[in-house]
């Protein structure tokens, strides 16, 4: 059994950190401007196939796993300048439809640029094969996707705890005219916000092309579970979208072991379970959003 | 949109309905895309109920759409019932889909309800999906059109059409005389200020609990209309997405109208049924038609001749839609 369950359980924990780092995304748009991004999944969508066309032109992985999310975030803060900005100050489901609408046309450019079926893309060499850890192997690539993920979610971290910028940004949660009236530029605040929120989607985006798979519709995949993944952290928390990123990989995975059909509908046992329990998420506070 | 006016506007469009299948096709249309408008209508009706004029955010009404649709089909498919009771069945799974979900969804607001609708309403596409022996999963299932009761009296499609139109006509006017009523006016008064209704005395949650489950009925009736229609259920009915489109289509016919879910449902199917035979970039349009409504059209065509309306008359503008001042400010952040 052990042998079986280890390896699921380390993708479950791989799975969930995907499902973290993007919800971390979301929440950074969703708690300072309301903006729920329907749109998340186009982006790590479009992160994968800059990365793809890239690798293609002979730009090597390491390069490509920083550039193709910075050229992605410079598309996503154009965007959130020219589409999203004159939203803010509107009823928040406007910017979802909005990004909604986004999604589906980028989903067709997709279509356009890299055709329906999907490109495979895999990971270079030095990153294939598997290692042993001595009681199972494990592919070195999902070793290397848990690294990175553990490494931004910690610089993310870092940047909104340690650093002035990030302190404003979490000042500007909990009061945005506030922090306007002490003289911070909020508009340069959004974007800022926006474009990491991106970010991390690219670097997501890049990494899931090489464990799973690049299709027009591949980075939407992850939107839902990352949705839900906010929801059982609890909104308005950056730390319960790590928690609840974990806890859904691993629902998931385990799911998969035991009734390999239910695997998607565990994750939402688990979060009505939670909902049950503590209406506002895991690490809801009170008064964020109602 | 005043009272004889807005009568008026409401004859006209009867007629034009009740004439349809001798109208369409002078213009070269099927008149079970007609039919498909007014069955798409009455799920558009749910989420203006939600969104349009209580302010709720209900981007998951694709699940009653779905459960509407499977319920028929199911019960076609496996107990062989008649068309009515394959409506009835439709209808109250929806209903009961309704029940299952508020209690989740209805301690919440703004878009934490938003988040919560999207995320409970793809339960039963999972379910839908994964549940292959029963459903057909992925695939969808065909069934066939059930004849009317014992009688074995068979519907062809202009006399589905004619089915549809009653159901429609009849849900129209409860719509209507739902949201003229006490009870509407407190759904609109709670999307202007919930605190405010709160303090007047009223229990806002009871009142959003009985809402919820109009809307999931209707939009249950709807979707067994839907399968019945194109005799097959299939996944995508249940999808996100397809809620998406339902609050597209409320925006772009008046979120908080009573004649605006036709129109939009209206504009939707027919466009869609003659543009994506003309390119096959129909989802491009589809995105820029969102894109331009939020950003240009936030009242919809049914709400902006109402308020030009009431510019030119000077008489007040009734309409729900009224509220739905797009340039209103709303405070940022926390809270939002």
């Amino acid at each position: 059994m052990i042998e079986h369950l280890a390896p699921q359980l380390f993708n479950g924990l791989v799975l969930g950190a995907f499902y973290a780092i993007v919800a971390l995304g979301l929440s950074l748009i969703m708690n300072l401007t309301g903006t729920i991004n329907m749109a998340h999944g186009s982006f790590m969508t479009l992160a994968g196939y800059l990365a793809y066309t890239l690798v293609q032109r002979g730009v090597p992985f390491w390069f490509v796993l920083i550039a193709a999310p910075v050229i992605t975030v410079l598309v996503g803060v154009f965007v959130e300048r020219g589409l999203v900005r004159p939203l803010y100050k509107r009823e928040p489901f406007y910017s979802l439809l909005m990004t909604f609408g986004l999604s589906l046309i980028a989903e067709e450019i997709f279509r356009l640029i890299w055709g329906s079926n999907g490109v495979p893309f895999s990971p270079p060499a030095a990153l294939a094969g598997a290692a042993s850890l001595g009681f199972m192997s494990f592919p070195i690539f999902r070793i290397f996707i848990a690294a990175v993920l553990i490494v931004a979610i910690v610089a993310l971290a870092l940047f909104l705890t340690r650093t002035r910028f990030g302190l404003r940004l979490r000042a500007a949660v909990q009061d945005t005219e506030m922090i306007a009236a002490l003289g911070t530029n909020t508009q340069v605040l959004y974007a800022v916000n926006f474009g990491l929120g991106i970010f991390l989607a690219g670097i997501a985006g890049v990494l899931a092309a090489g464990m799973l798979g690049l299709s027009p519709t591949s980075g939407n995949a992850l939107l839902m579970p990352a949705f839900v993944t906010v929801i059982i952290g609890g909104m308005g928390s950056l730390f319960g979208s790590i928690v609840g990123g974990m806890l859904i990989g691993i629902a998931i995975s385990m799911t998969t072991l035991f009734i390999p059909a239910a695997s998607e509908v565990s994750m939402y046992v688990l979060m009505a379970i939670v909902l049950l329990v503590r209406p506002r998420g895991l690490f809801g506070e009170e008064g964020i959003f109602g | 949109m005043n009272a004889r006016s807005g009568t008026v506007g409401a004859a006209v469009i009867l007629v034009l309905l009740a004439a349809a299948p001798l109208l369409s096709p002078l213009i070269h249309l099927d008149v079970s895309i007609v039919t498909e408008v007014l069955v798409t209508a009455l799920a558009v009706m749910s989420v203006n109920l939600l969104l349009g004029y209580t302010g709720l955010p209900a981007f998951g009404n694709a699940a009653y759409f779905g459960l509407g649709a499977y319920g028929a089909g199911l019960s076609v498919k496996y107990f062989h019932v008649d068309f009515v009771a394959a409506v009835v069945i439709g209808t109250l799974a929806a209903l009961a889909g309704g029940l299952l979900l508020a209690p989740f969804l209805l301690r919440r607001r703004g878009i934490y309800f938003g988040l919560l609708s999207i995320a409970f309403g793809q339960v039963f596409y999972f379910v839908a999906y994964r549940y292959t022996d029963v459903t057909g999963g992925e695939d969808g299932m065909n069934f066939p059109r059930p004849p009317v009761g014992l009688g074995h009296v068979s519907i062809n499609e202009t006399a589905f059409y004619y089915v549809a139109l009653a159901v429609f006509i009849a849900c129209v006017f409860a719509f209507r005389s739902v949201v003229r009523s006490p009870f509407g006016w407190t759904l609109i008064a709670i999307r202007q200020n919930e605190v405010r209704v709160r303090y007047l005395g009223l229990n806002t949650d009871r009142f959003i609990f009985v809402a919820l489950l109009i809307s999931s009925t209707m939009a249950g009736l709807g979707g067994a209309l839907f399968s019945l229609l194109i005799n097959f259920a299939y996944p995508l009915e249940l999808d996100w997405h397809q809620s998406g489109f339902f609050v597209l289509m409320m925006i772009l016919g008046g979120a908080g109208t009573v004649w605006g879910s036709l129109v939009g449902a209206f504009i939707y199917v027919i466009g869609k049924d003659i543009i994506s035979t003309i390119t096959p970039l129909w989802q491009i349009v589809l995105g820029a038609l969102f894109v331009a409504c939020v950003l240009g059209f936030p009242r919809g065509i049914v709400g902006t001749i109402g308020a030009l309306r009431a510019a030119r008359t000077g008489a007040p503008d009734d309409d729900a839609s009224a509220a739905f001042d797009a340039n209103a400010p709303v405070e940022v952040g926390r809270g939002v």
